[in-house]
């Protein structure tokens, strides 16, 4: 290649030359063998990447087009399928035993702090607002406001058919505490933050499925596993945003399906009722939430390592 | 919202195919994923983006965000893809004249090792000139850099293609010199 007219033979086949530049490159290749080798050349690999042939059936088509149509979904992408072999479970056990232990010396470090009061962060100011339902059963926990203060809107996301407790109600701002914000998005990147929140919502929604119902403690520990619920439910609604606007479906999926239960364990109330623990539970096993949630979070943590 | 949707529909009749013979080229031969991903991207633009900008530049969006789709994929490992792949080629209906067929896989799989070679970005930017004929500043467009990038990343690619298409046809053709010279020596020893 030492011709000065490389370049511009590959600009010439493409039409990106000026007409009289073009004529130019033109009257060289007619005495330049070099590049009207290269120009043939350049010539027949256009032919060879253009003639891929796609293997794309009519039948696939159309299904993808009523999908997208029908507002569906992709099915689950082939990496969240029980695919993993021995290894990938026994780190997934250790997971979880690191999950549970820090779990109980978070527990024990927070056992001073009086868990009934529970408090929530500012809302972003992306969320939703939406008036409340009059339909809607009022589980709300209602904090009491001083007169002067103006009236909240709760936060809200749209209700899907099926689902129950979308409403989340806000105290008032000035009364949160610095322990109880949760973290924010400062130094970590958001994979990072979405491996650790898949994580976290992991470790709760087991701790909310093993609560033991009609016990004296039981009033106890849903009102710690609400308080969790209503601090990682904001930061859900933060990393599905940028996992949405990052083009990241399968995470953005996830996340929107995780949202809702985590709403709905935040809203119980107080003393809440058996039934209502209970449906909460029934939804999580059917939407296999955990696993999904457990596989993601170690797919993700690989992809960091 | 029915005639909305019917320009989606036509959108997507149109550029579908191509979407998948890009992402297909793009991350080597994987059509099923290939078909994932362009589904993916369809998907997107109809949940988030249909109707916020003109439809002629739905096009360049759809290639956008297929591109980044791609590059997320090549992040991850891909094992598992490869596996499935496999299984998915070995189901394949026979094809009707199997020698034709042979060779045009054959030089579609050379084709696909040669783009597999190149850096992601000059072999985006290739395959939306060659197949896609979009024009520089289009490609600009799709992959966010500058229109002398574009020229550069393009002229690279042909010419690292070039030498290794030399090599690939000059070895080709040395092995059929050589099996035909052993069907001759055969023939006379028969």
């Amino acid at each position: 290649m030492s011709c000065n007219f490389t370049e511009k033979v590959s600009l010439l086949i493409d039409g990106e030359l000026a007409p009289a530049e073009a004529r130019e490159v033109e009257g060289h290749l007619l005495n330049c063998v070099e590049c009207e080798l290269m120009r043939a050349d350049f010539l027949s690999l256009r032919s060879q990447i253009a003639g891929f042939a796609t293997a794309t059936q009519p039948v696939v088509q159309n299904r993808a087009l009523k999908k997208i149509l029908s507002g569906g979904r992709r099915a689950p992408a082939r990496g969240l399928q029980w695919a993993w072999g021995t290894p990938a479970v026994a780190f997934a056990v250790l997971l979880i035993v690191a999950a549970i232990t820090g779990f109980l010396i978070y527990k024990n470090s927070n056992k001073q702090e009086s868990i009934a009061k529970i408090t929530v962060p500012t809302p972003t100011p992306t969320a939703t607002p939406e008036p409340p339902k009059p339909e809607e059963p009022k589980e709300t926990e209602t904090p009491k406001r001083t007169p002067s203060a103006p009236a909240k809107k709760p936060i809200t996301r749209e209700p899907k058919p099926g689902e129950q407790f979308a409403t989340l109600t806000l105290p008032e701002p000035p009364a949160i505490p610095e322990s109880t914000i949760p973290e924010r998005v400062k130094s970590a990147d958001s994979e990072t933050l979405t491996a650790m929140h898949f994580e976290r919502s992991e470790t709760l929604l087991r701790a909310f499925r093993n609560v033991r119902l009609n016990e004296p403690t039981t009033a106890e520990e849903v009102a710690y596993e609400r308080k969790r619920a209503q601090q990682l439910v904001y930061q859900n609604m933060i990393l599905r945003r940028e996992a949405d606007a990052a083009g990241d479906v399968q995470t953005a999926s996830l996340l929107e399906s995780l949202e809702p239960i985590l709403l709905d364990i935040a809203n119980l109330p107080d003393k809440p009722k058996a039934a209502a623990v209970r449906v909460i539970r029934e939804r999580v096993e059917r939407k296999n939430i955990v696993a999904l949630l457990q596989v993601n979070s170690t797919a993700l943590a690989r992809a960091l390592d | 919202m029915a005639s909305e949707d019917d320009e989606f529909t036509m959108l997507f009749q149109d550029f579908y195919p191509s979407l998948c013979r890009f992402l297909e080229c793009l991350l080597g031969g994987r059509a099923p994923l290939a078909q994932d991903l362009a589904q993916e991207s369809f998907l997107q633009l109809h949940r988030t983006a249909w109707g916020t900008f003109p439809a002629g530049e739905a096009r360049f969006w759809l290639y956008r965000v297929a591109r980044n789709l791609a590059i997320n994929e090549f992040r991850k490992s891909n094992t598992r893809y490869r596996l499935f792949d496999r299984v998915v080629e070995a189901m394949r209906p026979a094809a009707r004249n199997p020698e034709q067929e042979y060779e045009t896989r054959e030089r579609e799989q050379l084709v696909l090792e040669m783009l597999q070679t190149l850096p992601e970005d000059q072999r985006t930017a290739l395959l939306l000139r060659e197949q896609e004929q979009l024009s520089y500043r289009e490609i600009s467009e799709v992959m966010n850099v500058s229109e002398s990038k574009v020229k550069v990343d393009i002229f690279r690619a042909r010419a690292s293609l070039r030498e290794r298409w030399r090599k690939g046809t000059d070895h080709r053709s040395q092995i059929t010199k050589h099996k035909d010279r052993s069907a001759k020596i055969k023939s006379y020893e028969l």
